[in-house]
């Protein structure tokens, strides 16, 4: 026979990490999601709650350089490592990265949704693999999904960026 | 939002069985979480304690040793498709692999969740079926071996028993003359059909061939009567017995008229994939 | 998703509907079915229904009312619960058939239209589907059995 649901007291866990390049220190529960500790908590909101699932990738995020799905990480997880937003992307100074010089130059977004993701998922494809071909490209952003551009402006924003990043600008 | 749980951080598999036992149906392992948070996302399940074992030590290794290649529980995805081990050894496990849900998923997700979550529409199991891998169970007062065929009862459900962890997967080496292909099929986010092939090549001749399918049905399966049809006879006749051997394993994959397509378009397809895996395993 | 099932009982027809309106015995029959009541005999029960796929566990406190009877041959009822922990509501629309056959058999047959809808449809069609026609099967099994074993 189950035992019925006791209401179970808060655990506090201590959670430390760098987020965008500074220290983050602040307790979360166990079932806290690191989406809405980013978003609601930390007030970063250009990862967005899209389909909540894990296969659209709006709320993509790095960490330790690798891509996860926010809506579906517990936010203890990132303990001890490094979290990048697409706030965190551009330099200090304002600079842009190049993925996001490129996607302004090429048109690679339009409502700009699916864009934050789209930009941390590109980064975590160029980082891994410098000069990827269209199949290759195509193969790692498969679960980054648009409804406005149809994806080519996207391929194109994202191999113009590999290629001005291989020339060392 | 989650509903509050709590987090237990077990350091030893023999904590972590211990903790099973005692705590039963209201702790539930939790590794990756891929499929795990999405249930409890929806309110499907709800458990009051979740046991993560990510910091069990040596169950994310990948090791060639004794004749099998070894696979730790908790390898990701991810570091299956980067290890160069199985991408020499095992290139159609290393393509499957690299081939798993989105690259979110591949990071988060480990190859030890995916079998014991058991949902009907994974890829993981239905090739570890053909490849004869056993999956090694853990809990507090023993160690015992599955074979991959006897793992899966129905769908979420697998012949775990309550306190045992999944800890390793091992895939008997393959030889110069083993062969294998998984390819899947589906237009939703799951796929939809998935079979697996793998047998030894022999001057000509196939031996030892064996069949899954996968997706379609509740839980993936062997298919031998399919694998008679192939087995012992050499290349030629064998390839005149694919389209009966697609035939019958479409039979057998208990597919079910539903949103992933009809029963009939489900069991022609997997004639069409095993057409395919075999052209890719001889190739 | 509709399902259609038939199977032939070795007794009188008579027995079968006397059967049917025992809604202890009736109930004991239907797999994961627990706690039925007679609210008005002939018209309106409710029941509780319980299943279980894996870890996923489903409560429907279910009403049942019969619209149509025809003695000895017909009944059409309606099943309806809901779900609110998971958020998903059932309905079955049961037709019920009785046919008397030569030496004392019976043809019992129904067709059951179940749906489900809310969050427990969209994520497990295939496995609803599955799971509904498992227990119909048992369901149309353990009548048998019953009315058999009882002589």
């Amino acid at each position: 026979m189950a035992k019925a649901m006791t209401k179970l007291d808060a655990q506090v866990l201590p959670l430390s990490f760098t987020l965008n390049g500074r220290l983050q220190e602040l307790d979360v529960e166990p079932h806290e999601l690191l989406l809405d500790v980013v978003r609601e908590r930390l007030g970063l909101t250009g990862a967005k709650r899209s389909c909540d699932v894990q296969v659209c990738g709006a709320c993509t995020l790095l960490v330790d350089g690798r891509p996860v799905s926010a809506c579906t990480t517990l936010a203890f997880e990132v303990r001890g490592r490094s979290v990048l937003t697409i706030e965190g992307l551009a330099e200090k100074d304002g600079k842009l990265h190049p993925l996001q010089e490129a996607f302004i130059e090429h048109g690679g977004f339009q409502c700009g949704f699916c864009t934050p993701g789209m930009i941390l998922a590109a980064k975590a494809l160029l980082d891994e693999n410098p000069a990827p071909s269209e199949a290759e490209l195509k193969h790692f952003m498969h679960g980054n999904i648009c409804r406005c551009t149809g994806y080519k402006k996207i391929i194109e924003s994202i191999m113009a960026a590999a290629k001005k990043m291989r020339s060392g600008s | 939002m989650l509903r509050r749980f709590r987090l237990e951080e077990p350091e030893s598999v023999a904590e972590a069985s211990e903790l099973l036992a005692r705590l039963g149906e209201s702790a539930k392992v939790y590794a990756g979480g891929t499929e795990l948070l999405l249930a409890m996302k929806e309110g499907l399940i709800q458990y009051e304690r979740l046991i993560n074992v990510k910091k069990l030590k040596g169950l994310s290794e990948v090791a060639a040793l004794d004749g099998m290649i070894k696979i730790g529980a908790l390898c990701t995805h991810h570091e299956l498709e980067k290890s160069s081990l199985v991408q020499q050894k095992l290139p159609s496990l290393h393509k499957l692999e690299q081939n798993v849900a989105n690259v979110r998923v591949r990071q988060s997700g480990t190859l030890g969740g995916n079998l014991c979550f058991a949902e009907p529409h994974a890829d993981p199991g239905t090739l570890l079926m053909a490849l004869g891998a056993k999956l090694v169970a853990e809990k507090s007062s023993g160690t015992r071996e599955i074979a991959a065929e006897d793992f899966f009862v129905d769908a979420y459900e697998t012949s775990l028993q309550a306190d045992e962890l999944l800890t390793e997967i091992r895939i008997p080496d393959p030889t110069d003359h083993s062969r294998s292909a998984y390819l899947k099929f589906g237009y939703l986010e799951r796929p939809s059909v998935g079979v697996a092939l793998a047998f030894n090549l022999n001057g000509g001749g196939l031996s030892e061939v064996k069949i899954a399918v996968g997706c379609a049905g509740p839980a993936p399966r062997r298919v031998p009567e399919a694998e008679a049809l192939l087995n012992g006879k050499g290349r030629e006749e064998a390839e005149r017995n694919l389209a009966q051997a697609g035939a019958v394993a479409g039979k057998a994959s208990q597919a079910i008229t539903d949103l992933h397509g009809s029963q009939d378009y489900k069991e022609h397809i997997v004639g069409v994939l095993l057409k395919r895996a075999f052209q890719s395993a001889v190739s | 998703m509709e399902f259609k099932k038939e199977v032939e009982i070795l007794v009188p027809r008579e027995k079968v509907w006397n059967f049917i309106w025992d809604v202890d015995r009736f109930i004991a029959c239907v797999p994961g079915c627990k706690e039925a009541k007679t609210i008005e005999a002939g018209k309106k029960y409710s029941a509780t229904m319980v299943e279980k796929v894996g870890p996923f566990k489903v409560e429907f406190p279910t009403s049942i009312d019969v619209l149509e009877r025809e003695e000895l041959t017909h009944i059409k009822a309606q099943a309806s619960g809901a779900d609110n922990k998971i958020g998903s509501r059932m309905k079955v629309d049961l037709d019920v058939n009785l046919r008397e056959h030569a030496d004392g058999k019976t043809m019992l047959g129904f067709v059951a239209t179940v749906d489900i809808l809310g969050k427990l449809a969209a994520l497990g069609h295939g496995i609803i589907k599955r799971k509904a026609d498992q227990v119909l099967d048992e369901f149309a099994q353990a009548v048998k059995k019953r009315l058999e074993g009882e002589g």
